[in-house]
């Protein structure tokens, strides 16, 4: 039995190390750079950091990154807007920050791209980010922002209105100790990714409710109302702009209609915001827009939002 | 609790600590704790049910000693007819009660009389059922055909009735295997634990890496029958093929590695039966525990092969379609059942269903390697068809699915539900089916290897396969629960 026993751990040692070495050599980790939050109270990515971004069990998806000297992910060291040529900045979440995709082939690359290089694009974004992240960074970056010709915001109407004012982000408190060493072990990370710890976390979960004798889980959990769910996020949308302001003239919206309620739609309308809406040219898309697996845009649906932002650039060019 | 969840994997080590630590010396310690354990883990899905469990000890324990105590036939047979009706109606209250009554009602309509009826009752099946109550079946007959002697000790029975590792899917043990095990005193046996550890390894390398992996595919060509090409759905059927196998022999081969792990040997339900050479073979191989309780308490009772050929073939059918019935209160099932019978039938009358008791060599002559090569892919392509009835819902499911597949050929791409790569798969089921022909000689010792650096790295590669294709979003039940 003892030998049992025994071995039982030294072979439970030994194929934790091979994992670890077949997950280092065959790179199925994510390598997720550092987050943190600047002395102006803007959360982004410890600056000067490279690295590979893996998705998926089987490396589905794999992008390289590079965070530049002001903490966002581009091909270009810093931001430095020139007062004698044209540039655009592009805010928004991951789907901005763009993870999925090698940098260089970032949206605002396929933009310049697009503008024959006459234009310069700086990539302002941060996985997590919401509209109230957005107009804060805008407001608190506006020495550089005010430079800048046209800032592109992208924003998902479902899932970026759900607060009225910025506060920093609870992603920064994974930025624990034991997070940063287990971030070490790439097995640890590579399982963690896959959803395999999602069971022992949901059981731990489960067997300490039940030691605590069990928090009753409310029965009845009605679904909310539609409407009144759009008419907050409305009301969000209203009290950012006028906490942080939003200069009409040079901010665009980047947004997918398809999403967007009717009362809101109308709303921007009215009061003169400028939006580009990208349903139509990806409804009418006969290839995927998005990513199989990751559900970004793959690059066929960056194509054709650079196209959509580059065509307005130009009639204002 | 199922085998590949987290419950069970704290579960085990406890229950192996407790067992080893306070039971080495007492078979009764030892078979109080395996039968609290037992309770528990099933408990954990439905407590309710223990109740059917408990229930079918007691009244198969005293029908054993019943049938044991009175010499005079009659006695013996009116305490097994009790028996019999006893656990046959409990499984067909919970199991076919509803279908009977449909299929009734369907009947009438069938005729131009339409029935409004609310006597349909929506039970819940109890998980095992079909299982445990065939193993306290077994229990009587054998005690009736004078092949058994009654336990005298309830804890024993009920230990042997409920035993954890094959309590809701099986192998389904007689009790003149089981039983005798459960009362003696089991004694750890370093190598028979190790053995224990490669067979739970390699049953959850079949659940997790290719059954739960492909179940996803197989859901959405199911379907979606009426709008995939027939290739697609010629690939839906092989896959599933795979994926029952994946999921009913890994859980087989996990019941028999946690059962050595206390001592106890489980038969063989699985001898790498997509290896078979025709269809005869292939029911020698697949769920052998369940063809051969048919065998022995239906067929052969039956009078089996020897009673006159036209008799026989009476057998046959019967057993086929029993056996389909076994499965669930669906047509499908017994479609299933009669198409094998059919396939069964002319190995019969050609004399041909003892052929091939020995494990296939396709190596050995040039011959060999296509002839039996041919007959291995022919026996697949029939048992893959049979599927098709098997996962279809209902039988006009199953016919569109056929339809559709053999006549009027169509093609065209299949691309996985959420976005994978197609190669993967068909590159890990060919490395499957490779490994299961390397290993073909021993289904109870998988990873059997004599050099310990070729075994290490086979269980680095099967833990790293099972990551790889690991799909948190897939149910992880196992298809034989639903029996």
């Amino acid at each position: 039995m003892k030998k049992f026993i025994f071995k039982i751990g030294v072979y439970g040692i030994l194929l934790a190390l091979g994992m670890e070495l077949l997950v280092r050599v065959f790179h199925l980790h994510n390598e997720r750079p550092e987050r943190y939050l600047d002395e102006l109270q803007v959360e982004k990515w410890v600056p000067n950091q490279t690295g590979l971004s893996v998705t998926g069990n089987r490396k589905q998806n794999v992008g390289k990154y590079r965070i530049n000297q002001i903490g966002f992910n581009s091909v270009y060291d810093t931001y430095i807007p020139q007062d004698d040529e044209l540039d655009v900045a592009l805010v928004g979440d991951s789907f901005i920050e763009g993870f999925h995709q090698d940098y260089d082939r970032s949206l605002g690359q396929k933009v310049e791209r697009l503008l024959d290089n006459r234009v310069k694009v700086f990539e302002y974004g941060y996985a997590g980010y919401d509209l109230a992240d957005q107009l804060h960074l805008i407001k608190t970056y506006d020495s550089i922002f005010k430079k800048i010709d046209y800032t592109v915001i992208y924003m998902r109407f479902t899932d970026d209105l759900t607060r009225d004012t910025y506060a920093v982000s609870e992603r920064l408190s994974l930025n624990t100790p034991v997070n940063r060493i287990l971030k070490e072990i790439k097995t640890v990370v590579y399982l963690k990714d896959v959803g395999l710890f999602d069971p022992i976390t949901q059981t731990m979960g489960s067997l300490m409710s039940l030691i605590k004798g069990g928090a009753k889980q409310p029965t009845n959990i009605s679904k909310p109302d539609p409407d009144k769910v759009n008419a907050k996020r409305l009301e969000n949308f209203k009290r950012l702009v006028a906490e942080y302001g939003f200069d009409k003239d040079k901010n665009i919206l980047l947004l997918d209609a398809r999403l967007c309620s009717e009362e809101f739609l109308d709303y921007l309308k009215k009061n003169g915001f400028k939006t580009l809406d990208f349903s139509k040219a990806f409804e009418a898309s006969k290839t995927p827009t998005d990513l199989n697996y990751d559900q970004h845009w793959n690059d066929h649906g960056r194509e054709l939002l650079a196209q959509l932002i580059a065509d307005y650039v130009k009639s204002k060019m | 609790m199922i085998f590949n969840s987290i419950e069970f994997f704290i579960f085990l080590p406890i229950v192996f600590t407790l067992f080893w630590l306070f039971g080495r010396k007492s078979a009764k310690t030892q078979n109080l704790i395996l039968l609290v354990a037992s309770y528990v883990f099933y408990g954990w899905w439905d407590y309710r049910f223990l109740s059917l469990i408990i229930l079918s000890t007691i009244v198969d324990f005293i029908v054993g000693r019943e049938i044991h105590k009175y010499q005079d036939k009659k006695h013996q047979k009116r305490w097994l007819t009790f028996s019999l009706v006893f656990n046959l109606g409990l499984l067909g209250f919970f199991k076919y009660f509803d279908f009977f009554v449909e299929s009734f009602v369907s009947a009438f309509s069938f005729a131009g009389m339409q029935m409004e009826h609310s006597w349909t009752l929506d039970i819940v099946l109890p998980v095992g059922i079909s299982f445990y109550t065939f193993q306290t079946l077994s229990y009587s007959l054998d005690i009736y055909r004078g092949q058994l002697k009654p336990t005298k000790s309830l804890l024993a029975f009920a230990t042997y009735v409920a035993f954890f590792p094959q309590l809701v899917a099986g192998p389904i043990e007689r009790a003149s295997q089981l039983l005798p095990q459960i009362t003696d005193l089991k004694k750890f046996r370093y190598c028979q634990a190790v053995e224990g550890l490669k067979l739970m390894l390699w049953g959850l390398f079949k659940k997790v890496a290719i059954a739960d992996a492909l179940a996803p595919m197989v859901d959405d060509i199911f379907q979606n029958a009426g709008i995939y090409p027939s290739t697609t759905l010629a690939l839906g059927a092989i896959l599933f093929g795979f994926q029952i196998y994946g999921d009913f022999s890994g859980y087989s081969d996990i019941a028999i590695g946690t059962s050595k792990l206390f001592g106890v040997e489980l038969m063989s339900n699985f001898k790498f039966p997509y290896l078979s050479r025709n269809i005869a073979e292939f029911w020698r191989r697949w769920h052998i525990s369940l063809s051969t309780w048919f065998r022995d308490y239906l067929y052969i009772p039956l009078g089996g092969s020897k009673a006159g050929r036209n008799k026989a073939v009476r057998n046959i059918f019967i057993i086929f379609l029993v056996s389909g019935f076994w499965h669930g209160a669906n047509w499908t099932f017994v479609i299933w059942g009669l198409f094998h019978a059919i396939l069964f039938l002319p190995l019969f009358y050609l004399n041909k269903n003892r052929n091939y008791l020995e494990s296939p060599n396709l190596f050995s002559s040039t011959r060999t390697f296509f002839v039996e090569g041919f007959q291995m892919l022919s026996t697949f392509v029939l048992v893959t068809l049979g599927w098709i009835f098997f996962r279809s819902e209902t039988l006009s499911d199953a016919v569109i699915f056929f339809k559709r597949m053999l006549f009027g050929f169509t093609h065209g791409a299949y691309l996985h539900p959420s976005g994978y790569r197609m190669v993967d798969y068909y590159v890990l089921l060919i490395g499957f089916a490779i490994f299961e022909y390397i290993i073909r000689k021993d289904e109870r010792n998988p990873i059997g290897f004599k050099n310990r650096y070729v075994r290490f790295l086979i269980y680095l590669v099967l833990i790293l396969l099972m990551i790889l294709f690991y799909d948190d979003g897939v149910d992880r039940s196992f298809i034989y629960f639903q029996f």
